[in-house]
Formats: structure tokens, sequence, C-alpha cells
């Protein structure tokens, strides 16, 4: 079968989607193609994110837009439903489709899935150099005239590869008329039913779907594309499609079927195998422990913990430098502002300096963290996690891959929701983000072990044994929750491909870097300093003195609510403070109860960034002789479950740039808070 | 015939045919698991997901799912 594409007539703007099965280097030809003229949102109405660039050559401008990593573009995620209304939505000038030479084959299928839309298609035929050491020679020219499209070999890292792509673009796009294209047929059934199908639809569906395309998903049973057509067909018309497609049954599996054999008769010819099939299999000595059911997740621990503390290794100049260097800067501004109003020097040197000062340290651990998570999702191991981590982590509802951000949550929850983008769809990557600030991070346990310690000596054991397993149960129960409410129709089990290891890219994982730096910098860290000069502001206004502070006075509104869970109105302005940071709730206290915080500075960024160093001895007393043991169970237990720190909401703002999601989480937050501080006291009072 | 989670390491077969809802075959056809493919057996335990190798690809799938999956084994 041969399709004749309309002549493209000469345009000053090309916009080419590039598109790809996962692990086919589609973020390394981005890179090369778009250099630093990238830019990072969301696809319209969605939380997926959106890489976009642009290049020029020969004066014409060329508008590069990343389509999400997927195997086909069948309904089965959100991400390839995005393509695929993108595709014909947007009608790009041209799609350049990733196909790795290493596993031709199989990464074909996405090109195999798309020639029917009959949209123009350049394939780039990537990791030539892994192919060859496979003992595997490709004879481009001859596969590029078996499919009739043009193909580029290449190696993404190469420049004059990245050049021979630009040329064949610009070439296709100004010049020539696409020629015949091969396109994968249908078995003898299904082409008697797509052909009645299109009968019924021509006409009928909107002009920019392809009405074979359309038939073809409809026989495969996409669920998109069916709620489209009965959304735009006369209902006579459909009821005829209906008795159609409940004979359509299964068909699903043989254009499948029809497909690979369409890669096999295209390819067969082109590509010729020097090494014996069993050569290729084995595997090295590395991978067999990473995917070991014993050693496996020791492994995985071990790594993660390893790629925490590189975090911080990058990113300790950063903050310490605006850690150490805050100080200086505020004095002067101190000695400055010391003609001008009193509210204008605090709010500038206690407000937001700090403020700012804090969100900068964070930036520069959001920093550290990206260059990680690059690096292992460029070197591919992170599958090799998810496949010893699944049977866990499906427990509570999440998938293998959310491991490692859960994992890390344990040492900053920060981490744990930037990592949650190594999780591959959107639903599973939307839970862990949700998830892993829920995972108590070390400034919590910091917190709940010393008024634990305070109040119940080395009962706090057995605290810490019920705080853990309580964890458990809300994040299985979380988990189910979300699942009810993201998922739709069935669960998807583990279909994962363990892509082979490759050589980071340090010019891919910087520009990674670089880019959601920059995206941090435009959201969290707005977001950061801003509710950081809030929080100051109602703890200084309006006299400057925390405990007769609009945050006090919040407090004290809020005593009703804080009673129901057994907290007065000073260990619910702590509790408020927490959301500034973990350590301040301590330093607080401290204060509302009139003990010196060793520094003397008592407004609450001082507090904060004085880490709140409080003589033991004399809190003990006066903490014990003020509160309860159930409220200081009720407080332990509301601090465990409480609104992750500035930063950690800053970063989901900053991930899903989404206000509606960030709300709702923090809700989610503010919720468990509530309901874990009221068990905790109904029990204490029980007890106590 | 009999299933993919059967098949022990090391051992090859040819996937037979699938079964499971529609949604399901629509994924594992995409990732290569169709009639008259060749599949290895890389990893498999008695319990926890499989590790296959199918062209040219390492492909992790769960038990329930390698289960869906029917085979012919060589001396079939």
């Amino acid at each position: 079968m041969t399709i004749q594409a309309g002549s493209i007539i000469k345009k000053e703007r090309i916009t080419i989607a590039l598109a790809g099965q996962p692990n086919t280097g589609k973020s390394t030809v981005f890179n090369q193609l778009t250099g630093a003229a990238q830019h990072v949102g969301n696809w319209p109405g969605k939380t997926v994110e959106q890489k976009s660039g642009h290049y020029s050559h020969n004066g014409v401008q060329y508008h590069v837009i990343d389509l999400p990593g997927t195997y086909s573009l069948t309904a089965n995620s959100l991400e390839e439903t995005i393509s695929r209304d993108f595709i014909l939505k947007n009608k790009p000038d041209v799609v350049i489709v990733l196909v790795d030479a290493s596993q031709l084959q199989r990464t074909m299928y996405l090109l195999a899935d798309m020639l029917p839309m009959k949209i123009p298609i350049i394939v780039a035929l990537n990791m030539m150099d892994v192919a060859e050491q496979h003992g595997r020679k490709i004879d481009v020219k001859m596969l590029e005239q078996k499919i009739g499209i043009p193909i580029v070999s290449m190696v993404a890292t190469k420049k004059q590869d990245i050049s021979e792509l630009i040329k064949k673009v610009h070439h296709y796009v100004q010049q020539e008329n696409p020629t015949g294209v091969c396109l994968p047929g249908l078995s003898e059934a299904d082409e008697i039913l797509s052909g009645r199908l299109q009968t019924i639809l021509t006409g009928s569906i909107p002009s920019h779907y392809p009405v074979e395309w359309v038939a073809l998903k409809l026989l495969e049973g996409d669920t998109g594309i069916i709620e489209m057509v009965r959304d735009h067909i006369p209902e006579q018309k459909w009821k005829k499609l209906e008795e159609l497609l409940v004979q359509s049954d299964e068909r699903v599996l043989s254009i499948a079927s029809e497909r690979f054999s369409w890669i096999q008769q295209v390819s067969a010819d082109a590509v010729t195998s020097v090494s014996s099939r069993a050569a290729k299999i084995t595997r090295s000595k590395f991978d067999q422990l990473a995917t070991h059911p014993i050693w496996g997740v020791p492994i995985a621990i071990i790594i993660t913990l390893a790629a925490f503390m590189a975090a911080i290794i990058i990113a300790l100049p950063v903050m310490q430098a605006t850690l150490v260097g805050i100080a200086p800067i505020v004095e002067g501004v101190r000695e400055v502002m010391a003609t001008a109003p009193h509210w204008l020097g605090a709010m500038l040197a206690d407000g937001l300096l700090p403020g700012v000062s804090m969100a900068l340290a964070f930036l520069g651990f959001m920093m550290g963290m990206f260059v990680v998570i690059g690096f292992l999702e460029d070197v591919g191991y992170m599958a090799r996690v998810a496949f010893v981590a699944d049977g866990f982590m499906t427990r509570i509802g999440l998938h293998g891959k959310s491991f490692m951000p859960m994992f890390s949550s344990l040492g900053c929850n920060i981490a744990g929701v930037l990592g949650s983008r190594v999780v591959d769809s959107w639903q599973q990557r939307m839970m862990t983000m949700v998830m892993a600030p829920i995972v108590p991070c070390l400034a919590v346990w910091t917190v709940t072990g010393f008024f634990g310690t305070l109040f119940f000596g080395s009962g706090v054991a057995l605290i810490t044994i019920i705080l853990f397993l309580t964890l458990f149960l809300w994040l299985t129960f979380t988990g189910f929750l979300f699942k009810k409410i993201l998922v739709k129709g069935e669960p998807g089990g583990m279909i994962m491909e363990l892509p082979p290891y490759h050589k980071p890219n340090w010019r891919t994982i910087w520009r990674f870097t670089w880019l959601h730096t920059k995206s941090f910098l435009l959201r969290g860290f707005t977001l950061i300093a801003a509710a950081s000069l809030v929080i100051w502001a109602l703890s200084y206004l309006p006299n400057g003195e925390i405990d007769s502070s609009f945050l006090a006075s919040i407090g004290r509104v809020l005593e009703p609510v804080g009673h129901l869970v057994g907290l007065n109105w000073q260990l619910v302005v702590a509790l408020l403070a927490a959301s500034l940071s973990k350590e301040a709730a301590l330093a607080t206290l401290g204060v509302l109860y009139g003990i010196s915080s060793g520094s003397g500075d008592t407004s609450l960024t001082g507090l904060m960034l004085s880490g709140g160093v409080l003589e033991e001895s004399s809190i003990g007393l006066v903490l014990r002789s003020a509160i309860s043991p159930a409220s200081a169970l009720s407080f332990i237990f509301a601090v465990f479950y409480s609104v992750p720190c500035l930063g950690t909401v800053g970063a989901i703002f900053s991930e899903t740039k989404s206000v509606k999601w960030t709300v709702a989480a923090t809700s989610y937050y503010v919720f468990a808070t509530l309901l874990a501080g009221f068990l905790a006291y109904r029990v204490g009072l029980l007890i106590f | 015939m009999v299933d993919l989670s059967t098949l022990q390491e090391c051992e090859t077969a040819v996937i037979h045919s699938l079964s499971g809802g529609q949604r399901f075959i629509s994924r594992v056809s995409a990732m290569g698991f169709t009639p008259e493919t060749t599949v290895t057996m890389l990893q498999n335990n008695s319990r926890g997901p499989v590790l296959v190798y199918l062209h040219d690809s390492q492909v992790a799938l769960g038990r329930g799912e390698a289960e869906k999956i029917i085979i012919k084994k060589d001396d079939q």
C-alpha cells in the first residue's frame, strides 16, 4: 500500500514534534538540536511536563516539541493521548521518530503505529554505534527505500550526525514531496472490517482525524477514539458501528502482529547480524546482582543513599554560602536600616532575607538532586530498582520506580518529591509525589524524638514503633484512595523495559539540571520566599513580639479546633511554624513558653536559622508542667503527619506547575495532621 | 501449552497467544509480545516478577502478567 502526501508550502517557521519510545535517546537528540534554547512547561490543561525549544537553520526558525516517550499511540496512558492529540490537532510540519538501531525491531513499533496517520515523518535511527558493537550492520539506504520515508542514521551525541538530521529536516519540509510510503498491512478479516468502519465514518468525524487511522484504532478498541467517534456520529450510524465493533473483539493482537510482520518485512534484508544470538543475551555481573531477588534490594538502598549524599555534596557549597553568607548581610541591612522605621528593617532582616536565603539553600539542594536523578536515569539503573522493589511498593499502591523517591524522602521530602519524576506513568508519578511527603524526614524525627523523650522517656521507642506502623497504614490507605481517584479501568501490572546501561552523557544531565532549576526559580523559589515573608509578617505584626502577634492570635482563634485534638494555642502555633521548617516548631515553643532560645533572636526566621537550640533542662520542666501527656502525644502525631516544610510544598508546586494540585496535596496533609492528632489524643486520654 | 511464568531460566519458547483484557494486550503487544515471537527467560524465581529477553530487549513482567502469556516450548 502506498500513500502520496501533498506538497508542503514554503514556511518561515517550522514545527517539529520529537517522538520515540522510552530509552531511545530522545532527550539527547532534543538537547543537541535546541542547545540552551529550551523551555519547560506543562501540556495545556495537564500536569504532564512539556519540553520545547528552538533552533534556526538557513534563516528558518524550527520549533521543537518533545513528545512524551511512549511505546505506542493507543490511548493506554495520558502520555500516549497527549502525543497523538498533539500530532493530530497541531499538525506539526514534521515528526522525527527516534528508533534505537540496537533494538531495531521493537523500537520500530511506534513508527509502525504512527505511519497510518499519514503525517510527514523522518526517522532518526539512533545508537548506530551500539548496534555495531552488537555485531549488526544496517543498510540504511535499503531501509529508507523499503519504508519510503527519509532515515538519518546517527549517534545522537555526535555533532555531525545532528547537523545531518537538521539538513534532512530542512530539505524535507522546504523542497521535496514525500514519496510513496509502505504502510503496515492488515489481516484479511481486519481489512474487511476496517473497510466497513471507514464507510460509516466518512464524513462524520472531524476532518483532522484520518478516517483509515480512526478505523484502525476502533478495531484496536482504543477507548479515547471510541469516545471521540461516539461524540460526533449520528445515533443510527453509531448503532451500526457498535455491531461491527462487537465482531472486532480481540483484533488488537492481530493488528499488533501485522505491525511486527511489517517491521520484519521491511528490515529483514537491510539488517545483517554478524554475531550469534546467544552472545547478545549475556548479562553483566552487576546487572545480575542488581536484579537479584535478595541482593537487589540492599544494592538499591546503597545506591539511593549514595545518590542522596552525592546530591548533598553537590549542594553543600550553595547551601553553606547562603546560610553563612546571610548573617553579615542581615547585619549590614540592620545597620543601614537603623534610622528607618523598625518594621522595615525587621521585614528585610528577619523576613525577606532569611526567606530568600532559605529558598536559595533549597535551590542548591534541588540542583544537587537534579544532577543525581539525571545521572541515574541516564545510565539506565532506575529500572533495576523498580524490578526488585516492585513487590513491596505495590503493597502501598505504588510502582517499583517509586522506591527511590519514597526512600530518599526519609532523608528529605524535597528529594522525594523531585525523585518522583523517575516514575514513568502519570498517575503513578502523581501518587508518588503526593505520598513521598507523608514519609517523615530527618527533621521530623528530631522533633518527635525530642518531644517523645521529654515526655515519655524510654517510652519513645514504643511511640516510634507505633508511628511507623500507622505510617504504613496511612500510606496504604492513601495509595488505595488515590488509585480510586486517579486510575481508570483495569490496574496495570508491571510490564517494563530494562534498558541497556549507558555511559552518562554529562551534557544531557547538565541541560536537564539547568532546565529544571530554572523552572524551580520561577515557581518554587518565589513561593518559598513569599510564604516565608507572610509567615514572618504574621509572627511579627502588630508589635514585633511573637506571643502577641497575629500568628498567636490565629493560634488562639484555632484553639477550639486545637482542643478537639488536645492542643493548646501554643502547640497550635508551633504546629503552624512547623510548616516553615520542622526545626522551627521546637524553637517556637521555647519562645512561647518564655524559654531562651540561645541565640537571643526571637523572630521566627531567626529561630529557624539558629536551628532551635533549646536548653533541655529548663524546657523539660516548663513544658511538662504546662502540657498533659495526652496533649504531648497528640502533638507528636500531629507533627509527624503535618504539612511538609515550605521547601517541599515549593517543590510540589515546581514539579506539578499546578496550583490546584499543590493546594489539594497540602489540604490532604492538613487533614492527616488533624486526624492523627485527634486519634492520638483520644487514645492518650484513655491511657494517661 | 503453558504460560510464560513456567519457563525456566535460559529456556527459550515461542509465544502462542495472549489472554487478558484489551488494555493488557495492547500494552504487552506494543512491547513486542505477539504470537510467533521468540522469548528467552533470563530470570525466574518461584515468586515475584520475571525477566525475559525478546526483540533484542530485556523486559520485566509481573508474575500475573507472565501468566497471561501462553507459550509453546521447543519440545512441544
